[in-house]
């Protein structure tokens, strides 16, 4: 019934838009070209994901892809740890016990009213950087040996920088947890009150009718604005380089600052998060698309 | 209604109460012995920032710099191994004070603002700060006082001593400011500022460099500086230990050998690309 917009003609408005785009283009291009007194240098920066180590002549992985698998890594560990504090706290939100309840509510506002900025500030030198060293995590990864190593390495990163992944992750989980609690409380109260009442009338306890009823229900509703909160995530993800977490946008400044080759490294930078958050998007718009499907 | 709002008064204080009492614990390091938990450890850690060439990356990702030749010796005279954690110039104390690290040593300059909140040792070294003109904005100036008006904008590193200087010496320009020396440079080469201020060699390698763009309008440095380790307070035995480290390499001319290795020579130029 509904026009496909991919299918739709172009007209005269969008002749003259496109002509207007790309003029600015070209005026841009012009400006950096005669304004900019710059020598482009790309040939740098292959090297800086991979190179071929002389003494071992073997191939070895540099700072770009070394910051990339970090932010990769982070994004996944920082989304199973907001998921599950997120699913918690919406649980909270709604819970009959007013306490619960506001206890809940006061973390969402909390985080949700403070820059993201200051949040990590604030988590990091108050709260995470004193437990971890309270805990002895920078020790106990260092002192990791032989497989336990491996596997530890593959997971978080290189040994040394651990406390440091670990507390970053932790700080970034957190922020997101309160957007993700908001949107798994919004997908449960959106499932009908009918529902409610219908499996208290079948004799379900609260507990089972969420994770038999309601749950199943509102997963359908949250996913799509789940997966548009990951990729915030990852974006996000750059802030934690303020906190020294050796990620894609703290790798990027360190090259920038030693080769003094600033366009081509935040150029390079940009473009692995615009395909880390882009074709997570496409992965997303897959999935609802498959979602509105199953719904007929 | 009254109800709900006691309870959010409530949970708030909670939230509080928590966050000041978990704080609390940081400063259990006031009656720290760093060496020996050091030595006991097997691991200095030191935190270094990012300024060519104290300490910086090189082509294959490896940390390098003068700083790293120190703390490596250090470590060995230690016995230990060094670990480095690089770290935001902006958050380097405060991540010093949390504990993220033993120690700075990554070309902090003594200043008393600083000297408030650290401890520092005896300086391993001494520099300063030089000014580096845009050719095509202020050409053919000689002397610092052409800088200090309100017309002229200077770019320099937030939180250096070369920022501190500019505000000190050329209190009339207007100061802007960057996170990294990258940006600070390439601020004057856009042709956005006049000038930038950066702690030599620097500026003197930028022109060197960027000779259609930049030039040294004085040679002397202004504002000399003085760069010393720092540690957090209330360490004497720390401070004592250093502060004999640093003398003992003074007089056998470790450090001014490393000096003139970074900071007068170019044989690390390779380092990095082109």
């Amino acid at each position: 019934m509904f026009e496909n917009p991919t299918q739709r003609r172009l007209g005269w408005l969008d002749v003259v838009l496109i002509c207007v785009l790309l003029l600015g283009v070209a005026w841009i291009i012009y400006r950096v070209e005669t304004r900019l007194v710059y020598n482009w240098n790309w040939g740098m920066i292959p090297g800086y994901f991979w190179f071929l180590d002389p003494i071992t002549g073997q191939w070895r992985s540099n700072m770009l892809l070394q910051g990339l698998l970090t932010t990769i890594r982070m994004t996944i560990w920082a989304s199973i740890i907001a998921l599950i504090v997120g699913t918690l706290m919406a649980i909270a939100r709604i819970s009959p016990l007013p306490s619960v309840a506001w206890l809940a509510r006061t973390y969402v506002e909390l985080v949700r009213n403070l820059p993201p900025l200051v949040f990590i500030f604030i988590f990091f030198f108050f709260l995470s950087t004193p437990i971890s060293n309270q805990l002895g995590l920078a020790d106990w990864a260092r002192a990791l040996e032989g497989t336990q190593r491996s596997i530890v390495t593959f997971l978080f990163g290189p040994p040394n920088l651990f406390a440091n992944f670990i507390t970053g992750t932790i700080c970034l989980a957190l922020f997101e947890a309160a957007y993700v609690t908001e949107i798994i409380r919004a997908g449960i109260q959106n499932v009908g009150r009918g529902q409610w009442e219908a499996s208290t009338a079948l004799g379900l306890n609260r507990w089972r009718t969420l994770r038999l009823v309601i749950l199943p229900q509102a997963i359908r509703r949250i996913l799509p604005p789940l997966t548009g909160q990951m990729i915030s995530l990852i974006k996000d993800s750059s802030i934690v380089s303020l906190i020294s977490v050796q990620e894609l946008t703290f790798t990027g400044q360190q090259i920038s600052v030693a080769t003094r080759r600033v366009f081509e490294v935040w150029l390079t930078v940009a473009a692995l998060y615009f395909v880390l958050c882009f074709s997570l998007s496409i992965v997303s718009r897959r999935l609802e698309a498959r979602f509105r499907r199953a719904d007929r | 209604m009254f109800h709900r709002r006691s309870m959010i008064a409530a949970a708030i204080a909670g939230v509080m109460l928590g966050g000041v009492t978990a704080a609390v614990p940081a400063p259990v390091h006031a009656q720290e012995n760093l060496i020996d938990s050091i030595v006991q450890r097997g691991v200095m850690r030191v935190g270094v920032g990012n300024f060519v060439p104290w300490v910086f990356r090189s082509k294959t990702g490896d940390i390098v710099g003068f700083e790293v030749d120190v703390a490596t010796k250090l470590a060995e005279d230690m016995g230990v191994q060094v670990e480095f954690v690089p770290t935001v110039w902006d958050g380097m104390i405060p991540a010093l004070l949390a504990g993220n690290f033993d120690v700075v040593i990554s070309g902090m300059s003594i200043t008393p603002q600083r000297n408030l909140r650290v401890n520092f040792t005896t300086p391993y070294a001494s520099s300063g700060n030089m000014l580096a003109a845009s050719v095509q904005r202020m050409p053919d100036r000689a002397s610092l006082d052409d800088f200090n008006d309100r017309s002229v904008i200077i770019a320099a590193v937030r939180g250096s001593t070369a920022a501190a200087a500019v505000q000190a010496q050329l209190p009339r320009a207007r100061l802007i400011q960057f996170d990294a020396e990258a940006d600070v440079l390439q601020e004057v080469l856009n042709g956005n500022a006049d000038a930038l201020v950066a702690s030599v060699p620097k500026p003197g390698r930028d022109a060197a460099t960027f000779p259609d763009q930049l030039y040294i309008p004085v040679r002397e440095t202004f504002r000399g500086t003085l760069e010393a380790f720092a540690l957090r307070k209330g360490d004497a035995d720390a401070l004592n230990f250093f502060n004999n480290w640093i003398l003992v390499n003074v007089a056998n001319g470790f450090l001014e050998e490393r000096w003139d290795y970074w900071f007068v020579g170019q044989d690390w130029a390779d380092l990095v690309p082109e």
